[in-house]
C-alpha cells in the first residue's frame, strides 16, 4: 500500500532531515518524514520547538474537559485521522470482548519463580522506586491492566499482533479494548468518553479527543530470569484476574521459543498499512517518533555493539557508529542507543555531541565517567520494542538502522 | 383489510418434513451402528470444536484443580466473539484444561450432533442395499455438506496455524461461518431423511431383530 494518499500531520523539526536519501542501511524514502515536504528548521542538536510543529489540532474544550494526561505537542503520525479511520478493521471481537485487567493483584516477584521459566517475557514497569512485572502470558488475553503504580494511575498494555508494550499516564481514567484494529494493532478506547487510541500511536483517531496525545512511559521486555535478579524485591501480576482462562498457553504460539504467529518470519494476520521487506516480518525494532522523524533500530543489532549512534547533519545525511558515539562535527541531531545487558533491553538518548564509548557492558562519557546503559546522563528518547512490519506501517519513512 | 395468512400447504409441508426427519432420525440411531457412528463422530467433533476453538488445551503437569468465576450467572452471556461467550470456570484435569462456557459449549454440542446424524445417515447409505431404505445419493448428499459445515468452527483458528493473511472478505465472512454451517447441516440432515424409505428401512429392522 505504497501508494496510499499520506499526508503528514506533523512537520518535521530538520529540513535536513527530511531530504535524506541515504544507501545502505539508512532509511531511503527521502521523501520526507512522517510523510512531510514542508519541514522547518531545528536548533543546533535537532530539538524542535513547539513552533516548528504543525500539530494535530485538538479539540481545546475536550482537552481542558477531560481527566487524562494529554500530551502537549500532540505526537507525529503519518496518516491522517480519517485514512487510520478507513483503514481500521473488526479483530473479530466485541468491544471489552477482550477483557482489560481493572483490579490486579499481585505477588512478591520470589514466590511466583516457580510458575515462570527463566526465558518467559515479561513487561517490566519502574515509577518512582516501584518496580512490577506483567508476564506477556497474562497481558495476551487481556491487553490492558488499569493499575496503579508508584502513586501513578497507569495503563499497562499489550499487543500481541504488534508485539508492542507501552505505558499511559491515565488519571483514573480507565481503558478497555475495543475489538478493532488499525495496522493489525489494538485500538484502545477511554471509558470517559469512548475514544478510540490505537496503542502504537498513542494518539487519538476518533472520539472528542481526537488529535490529542496520551503521556507515555516506557515498559521494558525482559525475560523472567533477569528481571528477577534485577529486581527481586518486585511484584508480579497474578493469574488471579477475575476471568476464568487458560494462562498456561498462547493462543497466537509461543516466545520462549518463539513459535507459530511470533516466529519473525511469519505473515502478519492482516494487511499491514505499508509494507517494506528489508527486513523478517516480525524482527524485533526499537521505534522512536523524535520530531527529527520516525527511526527504527535493530535491536539484535544494537545488542551485538552495545553502542549505535546515528547522527543527522544539515545537508541531510546520516552516519551510523558502533561501539561509540563520536560527538562534534556537523550533527544537527544525535541518538544512542544502548544496550543493557541485565534486563536485555536497549535504551535511547539524544546526544549531547560529546562522545561515549561501550566499554564492558557500561557506557563512558568523554571524560572516563562509567555509567549504567540505563542511567546515561543524557535526555532519554521515549522509544518502544514492535514488530518491524508494524513499526513500518505506522512509519513508513523510519530512518532504519541495522 | 385481513391480516395475510400462512400458505396451509406450506406449513403442512414444513410439518412433513420435520416429522420425516425426526423418524429418520429415531430410525438411525435405533439401529447399533447408526448409533455409534453419530455417538463417536458427535463426541469427536466435539473436542476437536473445544480445542480449535481454545477452550480445551492439552499439555503436562497442569495439576488437578477447578476455579469458577464470581457470579458466574451473571457472565454467562457476555461475549467474546460472534458466536463465542465468556468462560465461567477452568477445569485443570492432569494432562490439560478445559474453559467452561456453558453458552459456547451448547453451540458445540448442536453442531456435534448434527455433524453425527449427518455422518451416521452417510454410513448407513454407505453400506446397507438400496432395499433397506437407504440410497446411495443420501450418503454422498449428507457427507459433504456435513464435513465441510462441520468445520466452519475451526476457521478463525485455521487462519492462526496456517498464517493466513485475513482479507477483509473473510473478515467479513467470518462471523456468518457458524450460522452458515449449523443451517446446511439442518438442511442436509432433513434433506437426507427426506430420501429415506422409512416403512424399507423401519421393515428390515424389525426382520432383522426376529432372527
Amino acid at each position: 500500500m505504497t501508494d496510499r494518499s499520506r499526508r503528514a500531520v506533523l512537520a518535521t523539526a530538520g529540513s535536513a532531515v527530511a531530504a535524506i536519501t541515504v544507501a545502505g542501511c539508512l532509511g531511503d524514502d527521502g521523501d520526507g518524514l512522517y510523510e512531510d515536504d514542508d519541514a522547518e528548521s531545528a536548533d543546533a542538536m535537532g530539538n524542535a520547538t513547539s513552533a516548528d510543529l504543525a500539530s494535530l489540532e485538538a479539540d481545546e474544550s475536550a482537552v481542558e474537559a477531560t481527566a487524562l494526561p494529554i500530551a502537549d505537542p500532540s505526537l507525529p503520525l503519518s496518516y491522517e485521522p480519517e485514512v487510520l479511520r478507513e483503514e481500521t478493521i473488526s479483530g473479530g471481537v466485541p468491544k471489552d470482548g477482550i477483557p482489560s485487567i481493572d483490579e490486579p493483584t499481585f505477588q512478591p516477584a520470589t514466590g511466583a519463580d516457580s510458575r515462570m521459566d527463566d526465558g518467559d517475557p515479561v513487561f517490566g514497569v519502574e515509577i518512582d522506586g516501584e518496580a512490577r512485572a506483567y508476564p506477556q502470558s497474562i497481558l495476551v488475553y487481556h491487553e490492558i491492566v488499569n493499575d496503579d503504580i508508584g502513586g501513578e494511575s497507569v495503563a499497562i498494555t499489550y499487543c500481541p499482533l504488534t508485539g508492542t508494550a507501552m505505558g499511559f499516564y491515565r488519571n483514573d481514567v480507565e481503558f478497555g479494548v475495543s475489538g478493532n484494529l488499525v495496522n493489525s494493532n489494538l485500538i484502545m478506547y477511554d471509558r470517559e468518553d469512548d475514544s478510540r487510541w490505537p496503542q502504537m500511536l498513542g494518539t487519538a483517531i476518533d472520539g472528542p479527543l481526537e488529535g490529542a496525545s496520551l503521556e507515555e512511559f516506557r515498559i521494558h521486555w525482559v525475560p523472567w530470569e533477569r528481571w528477577l535478579e534485577a529486581h527481586p524485591d518486585s511484584e508480579v501480576l497474578t493469574e488471579d484476574t477475575g476471568f476464568a482462562r487458560d494462562y498456561g498457553s498462547d493462543p497466537y504460539g509461543a516466545y520462549n521459543p518463539r513459535t507459530r504467529y511470533y516466529e519473525p518470519e511469519s505473515e502478519p494476520m492482516f494487511q499491514p498499512l505499508d509494507e517494506d521487506d528489508r527486513h523478517p516480518p516480525k524482527r524485533m525494532t526499537l521505534g522512536a517518533r523524535p520530531p527529527e522523524g520516525p527511526l527504527a533500530f535493530d535491536l539484535e543489532v544494537v545488542a551485538e555493539a552495545g553502542l549505535v549512534a546515528l547522527e543527522l547533519n544539515d545537508r541531510g545525511e546520516t552516519n551510523v557508529t558502533t561501539g561509540e558515539a563520536q560527538g562534534g562535527g556537523d550533527a544537527v541531531a544525535q541518538f544512542i542507543a544502548v544496550y543493557e545487558d541485565r534486563l536485555d533491553t536497549v535504551h535511547l538518548y539524544r546526544g549531547d555531541g560529546d562522545p561515549y564509548a561501550h566499554e564492558d557492558g557500561a557506557i563512558v562519557d568523554g571524560d572516563g565517567e562509567s555509567h549504567a546503559p540505563g542511567e546515561v546522563p543524557l535526555e532519554s528518547v521515549y522509544a518502544y520494542d514492535a514488530m518491524w512490519f508494524a513499526w513500518m506501517g505506522f512509519y513508513p519513512n523510519s530512518i532504519v538502522v541495522d | 383489510m385481513t391480516a395475510p395468512t400462512a400458505d396451509p400447504t406450506l406449513i403442512d409441508g414444513v410439518r412433513d418434513r420435520a416429522s420425516q426427519t425426526l423418524r429418520a432420525t429415531r430410525v438411525v440411531v435405533g439401529r447399533l451402528d447408526g448409533l455409534a457412528v453419530a455417538v463417536v463422530t458427535a463426541f469427536g467433533y466435539l473436542l476437536a470444536y473445544l480445542w480449535m476453538t481454545d477452550h480445551l488445551q492439552f499439555r503436562s503437569g497442569t495439576g488437578l484443580s477447578w476455579f469458577v468465576v464470581a457470579d458466574p450467572t451473571s457472565r454467562l452471556f457476555d461475549r467474546r466473539g460472534p458466536f463465542s461467550f465468556e468462560p465461567i470456570a477452568v477445569l485443570e484435569f492432569g494432562v490439560g484444561t478445559l474453559l467452561v462456557s456453558p453458552v459456547d459449549l451448547a453451540l458445540g454440542l448442536t453442531l456435534a450432533v448434527l455433524v453425527g446424524l449427518n455422518l451416521a445417515f452417510a454410513t448407513l447409505a454407505a453400506v446397507q442395499p438400496a432395499s433397506c431404505g437407504f440410497g446411495a445419493g443420501a450418503g454422498f448428499g449428507a457427507a459433504v455438506p456435513a464435513l465441510l459445515s462441520g468445520s466452519v468452527c475451526c476457521a478463525p483458528m485455521l487462519i492462526l496455524i496456517l498464517g493466513i493473511q485475513a482479507s477483509g472478505t473473510l473478515l467479513t465472512v467470518l462471523p456468518w461461518l457458524l450460522p452458515v454451517g449449523v443451517t446446511l447441516l439442518l438442511a442436509s440432515l432433513v434433506y437426507v431423511a427426506g430420501m429415506i424409505d422409512l416403512t424399507a428401512a423401519t421393515r428390515t429392522k424389525t426382520e432383522r431383530s426376529r432372527r
